[in-house]
């Protein structure tokens, strides 16, 4: 059982390593085009600023479950440095069950209605000849949120003697 | 006592102990929150429906294309150390002024001026320094607290020098707030606040900081010199070393600076610009064949934003054709940097990085949001705007007590968040009278400043925390920041005494 969710967490990181480098790509690539075209031609796209924008939020959003898998996210450690790994590890289960979970599974069931919609009319950008495709990066709300729960769980369950890892 | 108000005061208490239990912290400044809610649901203190709006709000947060720079900067800042430029900037610059750990930290100084100005955005800048310069004042012989504090007020410094993103969003903020007020209180033609107003009356409070910090470092080591193994005795570096490792970064953040104080770029652009600079820079720095190139592609750049500059965007043909070729030549020469990045596997590393970092910031600001609505839901602005009306001491009064609540909130909010709780909420009753509104921008954001370096809830403190070497205790942290904060305190009276420091330099220039 253990085996099947530290797998399965490994190949959800594999997926969003590679959505996350991505769009960092993108997001680069378009904001160096958007500059260049206005700078050297005086051109600008709509769809090209929108593009940078939903790199920009999909980065933002799946960035999360990353740096959580990677045990990155800051810790105040005034008090627990001096306690036992064992108390860590405690204290993050119980983080996991009343704050990782909950938090983030409200973030995806109170995002389905919103998210049934924006499928259903097919959402676009607001502006007029705008990128379509918001209800994709929308997606990724839902998406991010149960990526952080897998990854919450997973980082309990990897046999670490020395507690969660520590950003080095 | 209402019910509310206890809710309030056991989230205030829940949120401490959640954050200090060691847990990552934007789990317990989301989940503290939502559990108080839960509860004060059980009671009938808390409208659960409230809870519905978080999702939207990440979403807010997603499309605020004035966050987008975040990212951008992050990348920036970890490919200049990746690539070492900074680091090799760094040690010219202390063996310029002397090799020794006073320079260093002078240095480090100066140099967070420049890259705060650039930045403004507390995170990004102090995970920045820490990447850059840590290693390097820690190897100048400089007290690990000392250079702990160093960074972390050096990052806040983003807050306050212009142009910073915070500068701008009370800009907004104070701005409308002050048009009502004024209004309100009879004044139909009231002078309107700019962003530019602000930017202008931060910068001698801004630089004013800087000077204390810089007086304070200069004096401990210089008490504490003969404890400090002296380094090795410093050869002047000759004028081609200091060009080569100095010109090329000095010039690219002058670019990014420079484009976004002229008005030709957005923070955004500016910040992508700077991201690609950094990337050919680090490029240019690696072994192997092609460097030429990616110099060629780094000086296009430049002639692309000095053509911007002069032409003002009236292309003709033979402009058109100049552009083509330097688009052409940015565009080989940051194909080169990438493939020799990637080969080196330096790519891989700082994206790694910038993904990391970039889920830590945003892991804060999408926790404080959930925060901000919880908040909210038990009526806290109300409560806040009610205990304001009832103290006593007329317009100082008020305005110190609007200061120590927005200290307090610093601890808990980001500053987009205080900021647009705050001003249209406490702003009215001292916008309405005779205070400058500039001055009262300035102090808030210096305020806000101090309170992101105080422990143990600073945010500037998490963000250290989060990059900083474990060799370095949070203890050292905390004793490092604490005479940062007093200066900062200090700062902070100058400018309530003298609030010409504020208004005079927006009077000369608009």
């Amino acid at each position: 059982m253990r085996d099947i969710v530290l797998t399965c967490a490994r190949w959800c990181d594999l997926i969003t390593t590679l959505v996350c480098a991505a769009a960092l790509a993108v997001l680069v690539g378009t904001v160096l085009a958007v500059v260049l075209l206005r700078f050297g031609f005086d051109m600008g796209f709509i769809k090209l600023q929108n593009l940078a924008g939903y790199a920009f939020a999909v980065l933002l959003i799946l960035s999360l479950p990353y740096c959580l898998a990677r045990g990155g996210h800051v810790r105040v450690d005034v008090l627990s440095e001096r306690l036992p790994p064992a108390y860590l590890r405690r204290a993050d289960l119980v983080a996991l069950v009343c704050f990782l979970v909950p938090v983030f599974g409200l973030m995806i069931w109170a995002f389905l209605p919103d998210l049934r919609y924006s499928w259903a009319i097919r959402e676009g950008a607001i502006e007029t000849g705008g990128l379509g495709g918001v209800y994709l990066v929308k997606s990724t709300v839902a998406l991010s949120g149960a990526l952080m729960i897998v990854q919450g769980v997973a980082a309990l369950l990897r046999p670490e003697p020395d507690g969660p890892a520590e950003p080095s | 006592m209402t019910l509310p108000e206890v809710f309030l005061i056991v989230l205030g208490l829940g949120l401490a102990a959640g954050i200090i239990s060691g847990i990552p912290a934007m789990l317990a400044i989301a989940g503290v929150p939502f559990v108080v809610a839960v509860l004060g649901s059980l009671v009938g203190a808390f409208d659960l429906s409230f809870l519905k709006f978080f999702p939207a709000r990440v979403y807010g947060i997603m499309s605020n294309p004035l966050l987008m720079a975040v990212p951008l900067f992050v990348l920036m800042g970890v490919m200049l150390e990746k690539s070492r430029v900074s680091e090799r900037m760094l040690q010219v610059l202390g063996q310029m002024l002397g090799g020794s750990a006073r320079g260093m930290a002078v240095s480090v100084l100066l140099f967070s001026a420049i890259i705060a100005a650039s930045t403004g955005i507390v995170g990004a800048t102090v995970v920045m320094l820490v990447l850059m310069s840590l290693p390097a004042m820690l190897q100048a012989g400089v007290p690990k607290p000392l250079a702990a504090g160093l960074i972390c007020a050096g990052g806040t410094l983003g807050q306050i020098i212009p142009p910073s993103i915070l500068l701008v969003l009370l800009g907004d903020q104070i701005g409308n707030t002050y048009l009502e007020a004024q209004q309100r209180a009879g004044n139909f033609a009231p002078d309107a606040v700019s962003v530019g107003d602000l930017f202008a009356g931060a910068l001698l409070p801004g630089l004013m900081l800087v000077a204390l910090y810089a007086a304070y470092a200069f004096t401990v080591l210089t008490v504490a010199g003969r404890a400090i193994p002296k380094a090795a005795p410093a050869a002047r570096p000759s004028l081609a070393v200091v060009l080569n490792s100095f010109a090329p970064p000095l010039l690219m953040i002058l670019a990014v600076l420079g484009s976004i104080l002229a008005g030709v770029a957005t923070t955004t652009e500016a910040a992508g610009l700077g991201a690609v600079g950094a990337l050919m820079l680090a490029g240019y720095h690696r072994p192997g064949a092609g460097r030429w190139l990616v110099g060629l592609g780094a000086l296009a750049v430049l002639a692309l934003l000095m053509l911007r500059l002069f032409t003002d965007g009236r292309a003709g043909p033979v402009m058109t054709a100049l552009a083509v070729a330097m688009v052409a030549l940015l565009l080989l020469g940051l194909a080169v940097s990438v493939v020799k990045l990637w080969s080196g596997g330096v790519l891989s590393a700082a994206s790694d990085e910038t993904l990391r970092i970039t889920g830590m910031v945003f892991g804060i600001v999408i926790a404080a949001s959930m925060l901000a609505l919880v908040f909210r839901g038990f009526g806290g602005e109300e409560t806040v705007a009610h205990l304001m009306e009832n103290m006593p001491g007329g317009e100082w009064g008020a305005l110190l007590i609007v200061l120590g609540m927005v200290f307090l909130l610093g601890f808990l909010l980001e500053a987009i968040e205080i900021i647009y709780i705050v001003v249209p909420l406490l702003g009215p009753p001292l916008l309405g009278g005779d205070i400058s509104p500039v001055w009262f921008g300035v102090l808030l954001a210096m305020n806000l400043q101090t309170s992101f370096l105080t422990p143990p809830f600073g945010f500037a403190l998490f963000y250290f925390r989060s990059v900083a070497p474990r060799g370095i205790t949070t203890r050292d942290t905390y004793v490092g920041v604490a005479p940062f904060v007093v200066l900062q305190l200090v700062g902070l009276a100058m400018l309530m005494a003298f609030p010409k420091l504020a208004t005079w330099l927006p009077g000369v220039l608009f």
